[in-house]
This record gives structure tokens, sequence and C-alpha cells, in this order.
């Protein structure tokens, strides 16, 4: 179970032994041992065979010399984060195929006129990729410059303090997919519906992938107080600074709430291939609009183009110098 | 059997056993908080004291790239870590820098006087005053009188990531120390070394091109002191015969060495008169071919 931090309000995990947030420490929640009662040495036998212990640097924790049995009596101190919410596809397969197939046709006049028909799809692989979602309340100290007040300089300097809620954001843990893409597919998620991670995975469609967090929990927590931070400064910059043109823009801040869940959340990773070409594309697990990826331009459509192009600035070159003679 | 008054560990003088030493409670002995183990062992410790000592520079005492690394020992050093709520109060004057077009007469080769203009960056300071808050986490303070503050700092920083609970087992079988400072005094060390942090960062907070006179009152709420035992292999390095031992410190985490090294006296002697001599000549030769 999940409690909160004495100090900043982070959430803490039974195993924590500080806040990762701002080092608080975690007191353990026993009485203290009883205390002996006069000075005396107490000697740490090994359970298989009797002999005195010493901790080991080799193995890192205490070892026994004569039959090499290592203790393991420590937890484990920061486990790799885990997803504990996770969301359903409700675009199936074959409309993902369908879904690319109309992308593929709406590439522009720089594609070429065949894509969409010639175009096959390689493989498509349904995916759920790892992501933080929080919500905070901070209490945010800033500076910045902008040129409200200017006299001489462009520019002045400003600050302030302001008290932000975040809610429901999203801060990736992928490292399949490039954060512009999550970016882009983050606001087509529906969070009301998420469903306990473990039923829901475990029921993997064939050839599915589940993205593990790759991070510990205290580095995971830190990464968040970066995010939050980074976002403060655009808040900051967009809504409180005075002025119309701001710079250097500075944030400080003290959490008053954080609660923070990690969620797996589904999209569909699709190669296909044109023309002996692999290109990826990725189609949105839950909001079938959303599609991302590369596609192959048509070296004729765009000479053609420029041809055109030429040609018109040619044309009205002619027309102006026949207006003018 | 006899103990320094400040051990944690012992081994026993007939079998050779590790202990841990247990005390009466009382207001020398605290029970550590953390504790983080060795990662390396003393042969590893010894090379990398061995390759910092061989990289020392020429004018350092060339007795310490010779000398002998031997006799290493594992120690867990008794330190503080201290975090707090920093709330603060600054006052500066921020630098914003403007340009501007200025007229200058100059001579010309000719001897004749023109009116010229250049653009110059001139700087406009305007105070701002403000507040400010954070936290500050990982602040750690030596507790031991036999090792100073500066000294742990040069081995600095320690992954506090891989802290564990402390557990006896954790560090018997090593040289491991009690406190020997009081707490007090390490709140002492840790307050000002946490205003000093506090300080670095209001620099960096700071808006504008530069800034100057920037002075803060600071006030540290909600501040926690756990006693850590951090993992230190202590060596003392005996460089020449008749000066004392040169302490040198790795820490048993990250393997970053520390120690120092005193000059050498002879060598910076030695270049001094070589650049003096150097000079000499030069000037004996100016003057030797300057035409009479």
């Amino acid at each position: 179970m999940a409690t909160a931090c004495g100090r900043c309000q982070g959430a803490l995990d039974p195993e924590d032994l500080r806040c990762a947030l701002c080092g608080l420490a975690v007191l353990e929640g026993e009485l203290p041992a009883r205390a002996p009662d006069a000075a005396r040495a107490e000697i740490v036998r090994c359970v298989t065979c009797g002999a005195a212990m010493a901790y080991d640097a080799r193995v890192q924790a205490p070892a026994c010399a004569f039959c090499a049995s290592v203790t393991r009596s420590e937890r484990v101190d920061d486990p790799m984060e885990q997803a504990s919410h996770a969301l359903a596809f409700t675009v199936g397969p074959e409309r993902a195929r369908e879904v690319l197939r109309a992308w593929l046709s709406g590439r522009g006049i720089f594609a070429p006129a065949d894509l969409a028909t010639n175009a096959t799809v390689d493989h498509l692989r349904p995916l759920w990729w790892p992501a933080w979602i929080f919500s905070a309340l901070a209490d945010v100290w800033w500076t910045a410059d902008s040129d409200h007040g200017a006299h001489r300089s462009a520019w002045a300097p400003q600050n302030g303090r302001a008290a932000m809620r975040f809610e429901h954001l999203l801060v990736s843990a992928s490292r399949g997919l490039s954060y512009e893409e999550c970016a882009r597919l983050a606001p087509g998620y529906d969070l009301q519906r998420a469903a306990p991670a473990e039923a829901l995975l475990s029921a993997t469609p064939p050839g599915g992938v589940v993205e593990r967090f790759d991070v510990q929990r205290s580095a995971a927590r830190r990464r968040i107080l970066d995010a939050l931070t980074s976002m403060a400064g655009a808040e900051v910059g967009a809504r409180y600074v005075p002025g119309s043109r701001v710079r250097n823009v500075r944030v400080s801040l003290l959490l008053q709430s954080l609660t923070t869940r990690r969620f797996a959340l589904p999209a569909y990773v699709l190669a296909y291939r044109y023309e002996g070409r692999l290109y990826r594309a990725v189609v949105h697990g839950q909001d079938e609009r959303v599609v991302l990826g590369e596609s192959p331009t048509s070296v004729w459509r765009v000479l053609g183009v420029v041809a055109a192009v030429l040609l018109a600035v040619v044309l009205i070159a002619w027309i102006v110098s026949l207006a003018g003679g | 059997m006899q103990l320094p008054s400040t051990a944690r560990t012992a081994v026993c003088p007939y079998c050779a056993a590790p202990a841990i030493v247990e005390r009466p409670r009382g207001a020398a002995s605290v029970d550590p908080a953390f504790t983080m183990g060795f990662v390396f062992e003393a042969p590893r410790a010894s090379e990398l004291v061995r390759r910092w000592a061989r990289a020392q520079g020429f004018f350092r005492e060339p007795g310490v790239r010779l000398a002998k690394v031997e006799d290493l020992r594992g120690v867990y050093l008794p330190a503080y870590l201290y975090s707090a709520v920093a709330r603060s109060r600054y006052s500066a004057l921020i630098g914003e820098d403007y340009t501007e077009t200025e007229t200058y007469t100059t001579t010309d080769a000719q001897g004749k006087t023109e009116t010229r203009t250049r653009t110059v960056t001139r700087t406009e300071h305007r105070p701002l005053q403000g507040e400010h808050a954070a936290y500050v986490a990982d602040v750690l303070v030596t507790a031991s009188r036999a090792l100073g503050n500066a000294e742990l700092e040069a081995v600095e920083p320690f992954d506090l990531r891989a802290i564990r609970r402390y557990d006896p087992s954790l560090v018997v079988g090593w040289i491991a120390e009690d406190p020997s400072m009081t707490a007090a005094e390490c709140f002492e060390l840790a307050r000002r070394e946490a205003v000093e942090k506090v300080g670095a960062s209001l620099h960096g907070f700071m808006p504008g091109d530069s800034h100057r006179d920037l002075v803060h009152e600071t006030w540290l709420e909600q501040e926690s002191l756990d006693l850590v035992l951090v993992p230190v292999w202590v060596l003392a390095l005996r460089y020449r015969e008749d000066r004392g031992l040169l302490r040198v410190l790795v820490n048993g985490q990250t393997g970053r060495v520390a120690g120092a090294v005193p000059w050498s006296r002879l060598r910076i002697a030695l270049a001094v008169a070589a650049a003096l001599l150097a000079v000499a000549a030069v000037v004996a030769a100016v003057l030797l071919l300057e035409p009479a």
C-alpha cells in the first residue's frame, strides 16, 4: 500500500527507505530494538554451517568464508516499476490495417500514386507502451525576464509565486516510441476506463508485446519531478509572466500532493513494405484518427511539381514583361 | 576484550571471528539508520590508488608516485545524511544588457581628427527581491573527528540509491566506527552546507544577462538527520622517510580517490631557478648582440 511522504507528499512504497524527491528518511515501523544492558560482542553466524560470517564486497551481502553461503536478508530496495493500470484496445487489428490503408491513400501530392494499393503490411504488432500518469498540486516560485516595465534594455526582471494544479499528465517511459510519437498518442486515451494491468495484460493477443518500465522507482520519481518542473516553467512562461515577450524562465517548486499511476497504453506498431523498402507506422489503439509514421515520396512527383512552379513563374514573368512593353 | 570506545565491530583475538559490538544505549551510542555496502575489494582499491598516485603532477612530491600501497583498510565511516525544506528571501541587482550607438573621435594616419560611430553593449542594473523555496536532499557530513568533512567531500558523491537499512550483518568483518562528533555539531555542519547549496542554486535562479550583489536569508524547515555508515578504503602512504604519513581515501562505492598530496618545494625551486636562468640568458644575449 502506498503512503505519502511527511514532507513533500510524494508517494512512498513499503520498500522505500528514503523519499526519492526530498530525501526524508522513512523510519522503521516497529518499535526500536531493545537496547542491551551491557556492552557485549555478538557474532553473526552462518545458518548453514554455523561459522562466523562477514560482509563480502564481491556479493554485496554477508557471506560465510567456509561454506560460501550468502545471506540475502535485505529486500530489493529499489524495484523496477511495473504497470498498475492498463487500457484495452478498442480498435481491432483488422481495423488498424484498414486505417493504415486509408492513411496511406491520403499522404498528399508528393506520395506515390500507387502507395495505398501497392504497399503491403509486413507485420502488425499490438504494443502496450509504459507511461506514468500523475496529478500534482505544487507551490511554484519563479523568475523571468520580460518586456513588461522595460526601460533602456528590452528586458526587465520579473518574479512571483503561483499555486499550480496538474491533472492526468502523461510522462512517457517508452524506449520503443519516440518522445514526439508519445506526445501525439497521449490525448487519444480514455483514462477513465483503465483496468488493473494484471488481468488485462495476461490476455495479451497473439504477437502482442508489453514494453516494460526500464527504470528504477527512485529514478522514475526524479524524472517525474523533472517533468513537473519543466511543465511548471512552460505554464509560468505562458500565463504568469506579465508582458508579451518572455525569456529566462526559472522555477523552483514544493509539492503539496503528488499521485502517480503507472499505465500500459495500447497502440499498434506496423511495418509496411513499398518497392522493397520497409516503413514504420503507429496506429492508436483507441482512437483510429491518430496514425503516425513515415511514408515514401515520389521523386517524379516532386520534380513534376517543381517544373510546374518554374513554368508558372516563367509564364507570369512573360505576361508581366508583355504588359510592361 | 578491550575495545576502542568508538569501535562498532571487532575481531576475536582467539578465533578471528568477526563480531558486532553492542553497547548500552546512551548519549554516545546511536544506531545507524542506513548503510551502503562496499562494492569492490582491497586489490581493486590498491589498483585505483596506484593509478591515482602515478597520475600526480610534476610539481607534487615525487615520493608519492613510488610509495608502496599497503595496509589498505575498509572502514565504514559514520556520517549524517541531512535533508530539509529551504525557504529563502533574496535580493539582487539584475543586469539586463542593451546596445547603444555612440560617436567618438579618432585621429587617422594623416593626423586629422574624424568622428565615427560604434555599437556598444551596456548593462542596466535593476533591483529584484523575492522568495524561493526548494527541497535540499542528500547533504552528507562526517560524524567522525578522525576524518574531517573536507576529506569526505573529496570522495563524494555516494550513490544514495544503493542505500540499505542498517543491519549489523552488513558491516560485520569490517572496521565500523561509532560517531565521535555529537549530532548537534553535525547538524551545524549540515545546515551550513545546505545553506551553501541554496546559495549556489539561487545564482542559477536569477534572471537577466548577469547579476550582482545577491544576498539571501534562508530558513530550513522540516529538517531530518540520519546516521549512515559510508564505505571508505583508508590508506596511509609513506612518501618520504622524514615526513608524516599521507592519508588517502577511496570511495568504496564509486572508486573515487582523494588525498592532499603536498607540493614538492625542491622541484618548484628548481623550476623557478631554471626559468630565472632562461630569462637571464635571454637578457644577456640581447645585451651582447645589441650594437654598441
